[in-house]
C-alpha cells in the first residue's frame, strides 16, 4: 500500500478529529437525504419519506459511534488485545520466550550499562560551576604537547592575558609531606596550587578562607588548605583546626581552610599548598612543573583564548630565546582533559556492546521466523478470517515488541550490576561518577532501545509471517514445505552474527595479544621478589645531607642484615612507582645545547649495589661504590641508550658530561653503562636514564628497594618495624612488592580487555547457538526427505556432509563479511595495541579458525542427527 | 447485510465494496443499493456497517471520498478505487476463493 496516503490519511484521524466528524455528519445528512429522495420517488409523502429514511439509518449518533470505533478507540483497543494475545502466546511457549528474552536482556542491559556510563562520565558536564568556560593549558615546543608549564611563564600568561577572568595552576604531580606532631606521623598527599586555582574553579572552603593573592607574594608561604576527609579523621572535625598549626615535613604551616566534602581536582589529596617566592617550583623559565587551569570571560571561546596565549608566548619566545624558542602553550577542554583516561576504553566498550546488541537482535529475529513458521497455520486462518495484512503486521509487531519490553526490563537489571563492575574496574569516581546510575536519561535509553529492538526483531519475521496465502496452510501444519525465503532470511541473520561476531574476534584477539605481550614485556629489571617501598627523613632531625647520608647508609646495612633480604638499595624513583623527572645532559666539552633541541634522559640518585638489587645488568665500567660520596669527584652510570644519547657510537666509560637543573654544574664522569629499562611506564620504550651516586646527594627521601629470597611482602612489617626502632619520626610508606605494581600498571587495560573477551564470548556463544538452531531446525523439517535419500542408497556420510555443507554456506559469507568489516575495528584499537600491529596475522587466523571450529561444531551434531534418521520410522509415517 | 450474518466474515463485506466501487465512483447509499441489487437482497448492507466499514479502508487507502453533486443536483459523498484498494480487492478474491475451497473441502471430508 502507498505508503504516502496511509501516512496522511493516519495523521488525519489521529490530529483532525473534529473536521472528520464534521465530515461524516454531512455524508450522513446527504444519505437520509437521498434515501428520503429515493422514497419519495416511489410514492411516499415527503414526511413519511423522511421519517422512513431516518429510522432506517438509525441513530446517527449510533452509525458515528461506530465510525470512531473504527478510527482511534479500536486501534488502542486492538493495541491492547494484541498485547494480550502476545503475552498468551508468550506463556504457551515458555521455553522460546525465556531464550529470546535473555538474550535481549543481556544485549539491552549491556548497552545500557555503557550508555548511562558514558552519558554519565562523558556527556555531562563535571561538578564545577560553568565548566564549559574552563580550560587547562599545556608546553607545546614546536606545535607538539610537550607537559608542563613554566612557573615564570605562567606568571606572564597570568599577567598579560585579555581572555581569562581567572588563570590559574596546578602542579603536574602530587608530593608527599610527613605531617608530625601528635601520636603519630602521617604521610599525606599534596599539591601545590596558584593561589586563584579554587577561585578559577568557583569553589570555596566550607570552613576558613581560600589562599589569597598575599599568600603567594608578600606572606611566607607557609599556609595550608587541608582536605575534608582528613579533617575529619585526623582532626575529629574540629572546626578550631582553622588557625592551627601542623607541621609538614618539619615546617610549621598555618591551616587556613577545610574544602566541602568531596571536592577533588586532578589529584586525590590531603593538603593543598600556595606555590609562592617562597615555594621553589620552577624557578627558571625551562623548568616546567604546572598545569595551567583557567576560567575564559564570559563571550570568549577557546579558540580566542588559544589566540590571546598564543600572541604572548610569541613574545616570550622573542624575549627569551634560549628558554622559550618554540614554545608555546596549548588549550584543552577541561571535560575532555579529565575524560582523556576512560574515552577510549567507554568508547569501545559501547561499541562492542551495540554489536552483542546487533547479534542478539539477528539471532532473536531467527528464533521469530522459525516460530512463525510454525505458527502459519493461525496466522493464515485469521488472515481468512478477515485480518487485513496490516492487522497482522501489527499484531506480529506487537508480540516481539512486547519480547523485547520484557526483556528491557530484565537489562535493566542487567545494566545495574554491569554498572557496579564497570565501577570497581575502571577509574570514574573522580569524573563525579561513583555509584551506578539509573536514571531518567537510562531509562530512556533502555526503553528506546527496546522498543527499536522490538522492531528490528520483528519487523521481518512480520512481514514473512503476513505474507501468507490463507488456503496453502489452513488446516496443514506438518506436511507443509519449508517456506524457502523464510530460510534464505534465516541463514540471512546467521551470515550477520558470524560476520560481527569475527569483527568482535578478531578485535578482541588483538588486544588479548597485546595484553600478553604487555605481560612478557621485558621491564629491564626482575620484578620478581622486590620489595619497594618510600623512606622519609625529616629536615630538622638531620639538617645537613652528611647526616641523612649517614641515616640512609646505615639502614641499608641493618636492612641488608635481616633474614630473608639479599640485598637492599636506595634510589631517588623506583621504576615505575615514581615517574618524571628528566635533566638535559649533553657532551662537557660542548656548550649546552637549546633546549627544545635538548637530550633528556632521566635523571636518578642510587646507592651503590642498586643495579645488582634491580637486576639490571651492568654491560661496562664499574658500579657506584661506597667511595662516591660528597667529598669525591662526581660520578654518573649511564644506560645504555642515554649513552647513546649523549656520546654516540663512542665509548661513553672516562668521558665526562654535564648534567642541567641539577645540584651538579660541575663535569661529571661517566663510569659504567647498564641496560635500558622501563622507568617512567610499560608501555614507553625503556627509557634512557643516568644514574648518578645519592651520596654525593643528600635527600630527605629515598625509595627501599629490597631484593628478597622469599616472598618479598613478609618482610614489610621486620622493615617497618626497623625503621621505627631506628627513628619513630621516619615513616616507610606503600610498601609493595614489585611484582603487584607491574600488575597495577596493567590492570586498567586488563579490565577493558576482559571485559571485551567475555562481550565477544557471549556473542560468539549467540552465533553458535543461533547457527546450531537454524541447521537442527532444518534437519527436522527434512527428516522425511532425509528418509527418503536413505532409503534410495544414500550413506550416511553423503547426509553428514550434506548438513555440513549447508552450514558452511552460512560461514563463508560471514566469514567474507565479517573480514571485510575488520578494518574499521582495527583502527578503533589503535591506542590500545601494544607490540600488534593493527592488521595482526595470528589475530586474524586465530579469530577465523576458533570461528570455522565452532561453527563445524555447531554444523556437526544436526549433521550426526540426519544420519541418525531411521529410514523404517521415517517411511511408516508416510 | 444482517446483524445475524454479519458474524461470518468481515472481510467479505470490504471486498463487496471494493468490488462494488471497481465498476464506477459511488455515493453511500448508491453502494448499499448496488450490494442490494447484485446479491438479489440477500445482503442489505445498513449504514452502521456501511460507514465504519467506508471509513476503515478509506484510512487503509484503499478508497477515496470526494465530494460530488449527484444525478439529482445533490451533494454527496463519491467514492473511488484507489491503486491500493484494487490490489486489495484481487488478493481478497484470491483468498476468498482459496478458503472456500479448503473450507469445502474440511466440511466434504468424512
Amino acid at each position: 500500500m502507498p505508503l504516502l496516503p496511509r501516512i496522511r490519511n493516519t495523521y488525519r484521524s489521529l490530529f483532525r478529529k473534529r473536521e472528520l466528524d464534521r465530515d461524516l455528519d454531512a455524508e450522513l445528512q446527504s444519505y437520509v437525504q437521498l434515501l428520503a429522495e429515493e422514497k419519495i420517488r416511489e410514492g411516499k409523502s415527503q414526511d413519511d419519506a423522511w421519517a422512513a429514511a431516518r429510522a432506517e439509518v438509525g441513530r446517527v449518533g449510533d452509525v458515528k459511534e461506530n465510525v470512531r470505533e473504527q478510527r482511534l478507540g479500536a486501534s488502542i483497543e486492538t493495541f491492547i488485545h494484541d498485547v494480550r494475545y502476545a503475552f498468551r502466546g508468550l506463556r504457551k511457549n515458555a521455553g522460546f520466550a525465556a531464550t529470546a528474552i535473555l538474550i535481549l536482556a543481556i544485549g539491552i542491559g549491556g548497552s545500557t550499562a555503557l550508555f548511562t556510563t558514558i552519558h554519565s562520565v562523558l556527556l555531562r558536564s563535571i561538578p564545577y560551576d560553568s565548566a564549559e568556560s574552563l580550560v587547562v593549558g599545556r608546553k607545546t615546543i614546536r606545535g607538539v604537547q610537550r607537559g608542563p608549564v613554566s612557573r615564570v611563564n605562567y606568571l606572564d600568561y597570568r599577567e598579560l592575558n585579555q581572555t581569562f577572568e581567572q588563570f590559574a595552576a596546578i602542579s603536574w604531580g602530587t608530593t608527599e609531606v610527613t605531617m608530625t606532631g601528635g601520636t603519630r606521623p602521617a604521610l599525606l598527599q599534596g599539591t601545590a596550587v596558584t593561589w586563584n586555582l579554587f577561585k578559577a574553579l568557583r569553589v570555596e572552603p566550607v570552613l576558613g578562607r581560600s589562599f589569597t593573592l598575599e599568600d603567594e607574594t608578600t606572606g611566607d608561604g607557609r599556609v595550608v588548605v587541608i582536605d575534608y576527609g582528613v579533617w575529619q579523621s585526623r582532626f575529629g572535625a574540629d572546626p578550631d583546626v582553622v588557625g592551627s598549626t601542623v607541621h609538614l615535613d618539619g615546617t610549621p604551616y598555618f591551616v587556613i581552610g577545610v574544602m566541602p566534602q568531596g571536592f577533588r581536582f586532578q589529584f586525590d589529596v590531603d593538603v593543598w599548598l600556595v606555590i609562592s617566592d617562597n615555594f621553589p617550583v620552577d624557578t627558571r623559565r625551562d623548568a616546567h612543573s604546572l598545569l595551567a587551569v583557567g576560567r575564559m570571560k564570559d563571550g570568549v571561546g577557546i579558540e580566542q583564548a588559544t589566540a590571546d596565549l598564543g600572541t604572548i608566548a610569541t613574545g616570550l619566545a622573542e624575549a627569551y630565546p634560549e628558554a622559550n624558542a618554540e614554545k608555546s602553550i596549548v588549550l584543552t577542554d577541561l571535560h575532555q582533559y579529565l575524560v582523556r583516561g576512560v574515552s577510549l576504553n567507554l568508547r569501545l566498550l559501547m561499541a562492542t556492546t551495540v554489536l552483542v546488541l546487533l547479534i542478539a537482535c539477528a539471532n532473536v529475529a531467527g528464533l521469530l521466523l522459525a516460530r512463525g513458521e510454525r505458527r502459519m497455520a493461525e496466522i493464515a486462518m485469521r488472515g481468512a478470517l478477515g485480518a487485513s495484512r496490516l492487522r497482522l503486521v501489527r499484531q506480529l509487531l506487537t508480540e516481539s515488541v512486547v519480547l523485547t519490553s520484557v526483556a528491557g526490563g530484565l537489562g535493566i537489571a542487567v545494566a545495574w550490576s554491569l554498572q557496579i563492575g564497570l565501577l570497581h574496574l575502571l577509574p570514574m569516581s573522580g569524573l563525579g561518577f561513583d555509584s551506578p546510575v539509573l536514571n531518567s536519561a537510562a531509562l530512556s535509553f533502555t526503553l528506546f532501545v527496546s522498543l527499536l529492538c522490538g522492531v528490528i526483531v520483528g519487523v521481518i519475521p512480520a512481514l514473512r509471517g503476513s505474507a501468507l496465502h490463507p488456503a496453502r496452510h489452513l488446516g496443514s501444519t506438518r506436511t507443509n514445505t519449508l517456506n524457502v525465503r523464510s530460510r534464505r532470511l534465516q541463514s540471512g541473520y546467521v551470515v550477520l552474527q558470524i560476520a560481527v561476531s569475527i569483527a568482535l574476534l578478531v578485535g578482541s584477539t588483538m588486544l588479548i595479544r597485546s595484553l600478553a605481550q604487555l605481560s612478557a614485556v621485558d621491564l629491564g629489571f626482575r620484578a620478581h621478589g622486590l620489595l619497594s617501598g618510600e623512606v622519609n627523613v625529616q629536615p630538622d632531625r638531620y639538617p645537613t645531607s652528611e647526616e641523612r647520608a649517614q641515616f640512609f647508609a646505615s639502614l641499608l646495612d641493618e636492612v641488608e642484615a635481616l633474614p630473608g633480604v639479599e640485598s637492599a638499595a636506595l634510589t631517588s624513583k623506583m621504576p615505575l612507582r615514581a615517574l618524571g623527572t628528566d635533566w638535559p645532559a649533553w657532551p662537557a666539552d660542548q656548550p649546552q645545547p637549546p633546549n627544545q633541541d635538548a637530550f633528556m634522559p632521566m635523571a636518578r640518585w642510587v646507592s651503590p649495589g642498586y643495579f645488582e638489587t634491580m637486576g639490571m645488568p651492568l654491560l661496562g665500567g664499574r658500579d657506584i661504590s661506597v667511595s662516591d660520596d660528597a667529598n669525591s669527584s662526581p660520578v654518573i652510570v649511564l644506560s645504555e641508550s642515554a649513552a647513546r644519547g649523549v656520546f654516540g657510537d663512542t665509548d661513553p666509560i672516562g668521558k665526562e658530561l654535564r648534567v642541567a637543573f641539577g645540584p651538579i654544574q660541575d663535569p661529571i664522569q661517566v663510569i659504567g653503562v647498564v641496560a635500558d629499562a622501563r622507568v617512567n611506564g610499560l608501555r614507553r620504550i625503556p627509557d634512557a636514564a643516568m644514574y648518578m651516586s645519592a651520596r654525593q646527594f643528600g635527600a630527605t627521601r629515598l625509595w627501599l628497594a629490597v631484593r628478597t629470597s622469599g616472598e618479598p611482602d613478609r618482610l614489610v612489617v621486620p622493615i617497618s618495624e626497623l625503621i621505627e626502632r631506628k627513628d619513630p619520626d621516619v615513616v616507610f610508606s606503600d610498601p609493595l612488592s614489585m611484582t603487584t605494581v607491574v600488575n597495577s600498571w596493567q590492570s586498567g587495560f586488563r579490565v577493558v580487555v576482559t571485559a571485551l573477551a567475555l562481550f565477544t564470548a557471549v556473542a560468539l556463544t549467540l552465533t553458535v547457538v543461533g547457527l546450531y538452531g537454524v541447521l537442527a531446525y532444518n534437519v527436522s523439517q527434512r527428516t522425511n526427505e532425509i528418509g527418503i535419500r536413505l532409503a534410495v542408497g544414500a550413506s550416511r556420510n553423503t547426509l553428514i556432509g550434506m548438513v555440513l555443507r549447508q552450514g558452511w554456506k552460512m560461514v563463508a559469507p560471514g566469514l567474507a563479511l565479517g573480514l571485510a568489516a575488520v578494518y574499521p575495528v582495527t583502527l578503533l584499537i589503535r591506542p590500545l595495541l601494544f607490540g600488534v600491529e593493527p592488521l595482526d596475522p595470528p589475530a586474524f587466523v586465530a579469530a577465523c579458525g576458533l570461528i570455522v571450529v565452532v561453527a563445524t561444531l555447531a554444523a556437526y551434531l544436526p549433521a550426526r542427527r540426519a544420519a541418525r534418521v531411521n529410514v523404517v520410522d521415517v517411511l511408516g509415517q508416510q | 447485510m444482517s446483524e445475524g450474518q454479519s458474524n461470518l466474515v468481515r472481510g467479505t463485506l470490504d471486498m463487496l465494496i471494493l468490488k462494488t466501487l471497481s465498476l464506477q465512483p459511488m455515493h453511500g447509499l448508491g453502494i448499499s443499493r448496488r450490494i442490494e441489487q447484485l446479491t438479489d437482497g440477500v445482503f442489505d448492507v445498513k449504514p452502521g456497517s456501511l460507514f465504519p466499514s467506508l471509513k476503515r479502508m478509506e484510512q487503509e487507502g484503499w478508497i477515496e471520498g470526494e465530494w460530488r453533486e449527484s444525478e439529482n443536483r445533490r451533494r454527496a459523498k463519491y467514492y473511488t478505487l484507489t491503486a491500493a484498494g484494487r490490489n486489495r480487492l484481487g488478493e481478497e478474491k484470491q483468498n476468498w476463493g482459496q478458503a472456500v475451497m479448503a473450507i469445502t473441502k474440511v466440511l466434504e471430508t468424512g
